[in-house]
């Protein structure tokens, strides 16, 4: 994408969501209470984790193509995706600690988070362990694609079928279409969008350091 | 499926002329299971007896299919190479990994049981289970391990690349045969039995899809 325009929404809506995020009105729910606000910056990390993750997707897919400079974008976009799932642990697990009692329960969806970091690590790992660039690009693609798959799997479809502690599953209060209310969507949105925004120029620029960097070497 | 069937038979040829990597997972699986039954020195509940036969098999199974590209990484790739298409190559390779596969699972629970007791309530249900782990694992690892070939035959990275890609089953299965260990019924669990079906049948298609990109080089 070209222009500052994008990059300039990304920084406003962010802020928005953290400002109006602290200050707007939340409805009130047990045991929720006013942590429900985590939603603004819990829960867009997972969302932008998975649209960096497709975008890597879509990458390893052209990769496969033998096109030019794909994998090193599918790779930097993957890095973004961890970034934004290690963000996403950490604040989950500060509030579970205050609603749940700990910072670590086994429940489904920390499950599937877990298994997630766990696969793209496995992505790294086969980066590193392979030299031949060309080599290296159709590796990591064939994995990349098998990993997206099984991180679907994992957390899109298994938590569905079991019980989950999170809000919004199995009669825990939470965060479902009917407590998610007027005031509070557009805020989160906003989150949703902002931090995908924000994720895409972190990727863009580690991709223009990289490759500047292998022209120098090269 | 004339050219698949030869793949098997080759392969299934090939490794037996070299029988010592059968004698290695053989040993692989008694020397755990008995070190299971050595520190686990009572009757073990069927939750235990779930876990540690699946952690059991889960490696034996990473072990027995990490072989499965290991020769062809550099002098036997030359001979497949104009004589098989890679469909055909990956489609044998998967099929002879799930016999073995399940030959491993049905000797790992066989000896297991032997020495741990049965505590199995539905033994068809269980034996539905196995083949339908076998048949997820062995797509998947075949692919992983030529992957892993490919990489310069890193021996640890079969283990590392496989075992995140397989939590999704592992998880399913465990759940399964839990209940297939404590009373299964069979209308209850077809939801599950499908997810796991089609887990398996994914992966298939992946492996199926993605290993010609792997293959030339």
């Amino acid at each position: 994408m070209k222009g500052i325009w994008w990059k300039a929404l990304g920084i406003i809506l962010v802020l928005y969501s953290i400002i109006a995020g602290l200050l707007g009105e939340v409805p009130r729910l047990v045991i929720l209470n006013e942590t429900i606000r985590v939603l603004y910056y819990h829960v867009p990390m997972w969302f932008s984790m998975v649209a960096m993750m497709t975008i890597s997707l879509v990458f390893s897919i052209r990769a496969l193509g033998e096109k030019r400079g794909a994998d090193l974008r599918a790779s930097e976009f993957a890095q973004t995706g961890f970034l934004l799932a290690t963000l996403g642990l950490l604040t989950g697990m500060v509030w579970a600690r205050f609603t749940w009692g700990n910072f670590w329960t086994n429940d489904p969806k920390l499950n599937g988070t877990a298994v997630t970091m766990l696969i793209y690590l496995a992505y790294f790992v086969l980066r590193n362990s392979v030299e031949d660039p060309a080599k290296k690009a159709r590796l990591a693609a064939v994995y990349n694609i098998f990993a997206f798959v099984m991180m679907i799997v994992f957390i899109g479809i298994l938590p569905r079928m079991t019980d989950s502690l999170h809000p919004g599953n199995g009669g825990n209060p939470g965060f479902n279409q009917y407590d998610l209310n007027s005031d509070m969507r557009p805020i989160f949105y906003a989150a949703v969008l902002g931090w995908i925004l924000i994720g895409t120029w972190i990727s863009s620029l580690r991709i223009r350091y990289k490759s500047l960097s292998n022209e120098e070497h090269s | 499926m004339k050219a698949i069937f030869r793949v098997v038979q080759l392969n299934f040829q090939l490794e037996w002329s070299e029988r010592r990597s059968y004698f290695s997972i053989l040993i692989y699986v008694l020397s755990t299971v008995y070190l299971s039954n050595l520190v686990f020195n009572e009757i073990l509940s069927p939750e235990s007896w779930n876990a540690f036969f699946w952690v059991i098999f889960l490696f034996a199974a990473v072990q027995a299919a990490y072989r499965s590209f290991y020769f062809e990484a550099d002098q036997r790739f030359l001979l497949y190479y104009g004589w098989v298409k890679p469909e055909h190559l990956i489609l044998g390779k998967i099929i002879y990994n799930f016999f073995y596969l399940l030959a491993v699972a049905l000797f790992t629970s066989g000896f297991f049981g032997f020495l741990m007791g049965f505590p199995i309530a539905s033994p068809g249900a269980f034996i539905t289970v196995l083949t339908l782990a076998s048949l997820g694992f062995s797509s998947i690892l075949t692919l992983v391990a030529a992957i892993s070939a490919k990489a310069g035959n890193n021996p640890a990275l079969p283990a590392i690349l496989s075992i995140p890609l397989l939590y999704p089953q592992i998880l399913t299965l465990s759940k399964l045969s839990i209940r297939s260990l404590t009373g299964f019924s069979w209308e209850i669990n077809a939801q599950l039995l499908i997810v796991l079906a089609l887990l398996a049948l994914v992966s298939l298609l992946l492996s199926f899809l993605l290993f010609p990109y792997l293959w030339r080089d």
